[in-house]
């Protein structure tokens, strides 16, 4: 490689969920632009959701993704009922979290088998994975398929659950019907656990987040599905006061927005759950975690993927321990009469920290919303772990740096879906 | 990936042979042909074939036609130009990435080479690619797609009785 400038072109990125592009210019041994362009048309979900009734948004807003709309769906209830001053019962509210730690399970290892590990053991695609270790692939689908099974039994389905309502679902199950979903989790959590030893043997490349880490914090768990915001610079607040603390900005070269905190680039996702929150992981997620060598906190992006095998553990701890205490609830749902006011939700997305708000009226009538997707939020990190990842590795060949890149982008699992909607990798140099 | 409903019909799940796989979003106009064409198959209650709606996702496609002696995929495609409704009929050995509809990183494509690499293929995978007007965000399918749909329904049909599955009608309302 000359010390030139040169320009780096890479045409597609895989992996990732949607389309979009990356684009990268170094010049003279300096990184002079490092910008994820994403092109998928907006989706417009903000400005639809007006004038609907307060009921509609889980079912509307879980179709901007299908890889996470229970997460979706949360927020969304999470948002209406604290607007409309509703508490879910607690067997509710356990169902709630159960049904999340399903999508938690399916998502987490989706990316860990199909999308992230080809990236650390050499291999172009999963498929070539596969054909090599296809017990591999074949634990990660059982593990995937455990997952949607929840969703499967709780949601109705597992893509774009059904069964979900502001207030809580419309059925809910009897004690005796959870017995073989019990069953096909114990068996996951075998294969979770031996997904978190095969995982930490991998080798990560340096990087040390330097950004502020915000998830939310649910005192005495883990936060899934509910919880305050915390962050690792100190900062605590509710989601009422999200829109005081994070903003939104347009920037040129993509149509998804850039979010601060403060005014300053944050990260969320599994290293910010992790990090402020490794003390409330269930026994098993501890324990594992402690085997993989994390420590309290983890800031290299690369070992995201230790982290999300962790929380595939505490996902599935977690569903066990919600089926082995489960007491039907007196009622599906809990009555949630509209009213006019504004309510706010958020909720832990397999990605990263989801933000609902919705102005209700008096008819329970959606005035405005807004929805700011993980993703959104963790852009601009992207694009400085890229910036930071090529400056240390300009002595690498093109291929070889594009393909750094590239792993440098599914370290955080982006859902251009979620963003803007649709991701194509393009990376130069001149 | 769901099924319309699994349980429907007098068909055992063991004596299920084919399945039909609509992959498409219904909310991404023309891309619904495929679970608009599933859908139509499933209320012809066949019995031996079992109905999927799919978003495409290479896990859930495994699972879906795992086993079976016969899985046909409907999908949307984009052709530049294109040729709105217009239907291809493709056996699984011609199929290459790049022309999936779908939004997401991994395609049928690579669900029939990871499904190879795992043996969870079906015996048999027919691909029905309908041409694509829109794709935009937003519900319903283009007129010339929707005018197409008889036509697909009818191909699948055909390819199900071609295969002797079914053998006939199930005979519910």
């Amino acid at each position: 490689m000359s010390h030139g400038s040169r320009k780096l072109i890479v045409s597609g990125l895989a992996r990732v969920e949607g389309e979009g592009a990356l684009r990268v210019t170094v010049r003279d041994g300096q990184v002079e632009q490092a910008e994820l362009n994403i092109y998928e048309p907006p989706r417009f979900f903000e400005a639809f959701l007006r004038g609907r009734s307060y009921t509609e948004p889980p079912d509307i807003t879980s179709r901007i993704c299908g890889i996470c709309p229970v997460a979706y769906q949360t927020s969304a209830c999470n948002a209406i009922e604290q607007a409309c001053g509703a508490e879910l019962d607690p067997p509710l509210a356990e169902l709630r979290r159960l049904l999340y730690c399903g999508e938690w399970i399916s998502s987490h290892a989706l990316h860990i088998y199909l999308l992230h590990a080809p990236d650390f053991l050499g291999y172009p695609d999963a498929i070539a994975l596969a054909r090599e270790h296809r017990d591999i692939v074949e634990r990660g689908l059982a593990l995937k398929k455990a997952g949607n099974a929840v969703m499967e039994f709780l949601g109705g389905r597992a893509i774009h659950p059904v069964n979900v309502r502001v207030g809580g679902f419309y059925r809910v199950p009897g004690p005796s019907e959870f017995a073989p979903l019990a069953d096909q989790l114990r068996r996951a959590l075998e294969l979770a656990l031996d997904t978190a030893r095969w995982v930490a043997a991998f080798d990560f490349p340096d990087l040390e987040l330097r950004h502020d880490l915000l998830a939310l914090h649910d005192p005495g768990r883990y936060p899934i599905e509910r919880g305050t915001l915390a962050t690792t610079g100190g900062l605590a607040f509710t989601p009422g006061e999200f829109p005081r603390h994070v903003t939104e900005q347009q920037v040129p070269h993509s149509t998804a927005l850039h979010a601060t905190l403060d005014g300053h680039q944050y990260l969320t996702g599994p290293l910010a759950r992790y990090s402020l929150n490794s003390g409330s992981l269930p026994p098993a997620a501890r324990q594992a975690a402690a085997d993989a060598g994390l420590g309290p906190q983890c800031r290299n992006p690369f070992r995201s993927v230790v982290v999300r095998a962790v929380e595939i553990i505490c996902a599935v701890e977690e569903a066990l321990r919600i089926i082995d205490s489960y007491h039907r609830p007196d009622r599906p749902a809990v009555e949630v009469t509209p009213c006019a006011a504004t309510g706010h939700g958020v909720s832990e997305a397999p990605r990263g920290l989801l933000y609902h708000r919705y102005e209700l009226d008096g008819d329970g009538l959606i005035q405005s919303a807004t929805i700011i997707p993980p993703t959104s939020q963790n852009l601009a990190v992207i694009e400085d772990d890229l910036r930071r990842v090529i400056t240390a590795h300009l002595d690498l060949d093109d291929a070889k740096l594009t393909a750094l890149c590239e792993r440098a982008i599914r370290n955080h699992d982006p859902c251009i879906s979620c963003a803007a909607h649709f991701l194509t990798l393009s990376m130069r140099r001149r | 990936m769901s099924d319309i409903d699994p349980t429907r019909g007098a068909v055992p799940v063991d004596a299920v042979r084919a399945v039909v796989i609509g992959v498409g979003n219904c909310y991404r106009r023309d891309d619904g042909i495929g679970p608009a064409a599933a859908a139509e198959i499933e209320r012809q209650h066949l019995p031996g074939v079992r109905v999927v709606i799919s978003d495409g996702e290479p896990a859930g496609l495994l699972e879906a036609w795992a086993g079976m002696d016969l899985a046909i995929v409907v999908d949307a495609v984009r052709c530049v130009p294109a040729t709105p409704g217009r239907m291809h009929r493709w056996p699984a050995r011609q199929l290459e990435g790049g022309w999936t509809a779908s939004s997401h990183g991994l395609g049928i494509p690579d669900a029939l080479d990871l499904g190879r690499a795992l043996d969870r293929c079906p015996r048999r995978v027919v691909l029905f690619a309908v041409e694509s007007a829109d794709l935009r965000p937003g519900a319903g399918l283009s007129r010339a797609v929707a005018t197409s749909l008889p036509d697909v329904v009818a191909a699948i049909a055909t390819e199900l009785r071609r295969a002797k599955v079914p053998p006939g009608r199930s005979g519910r309302p």
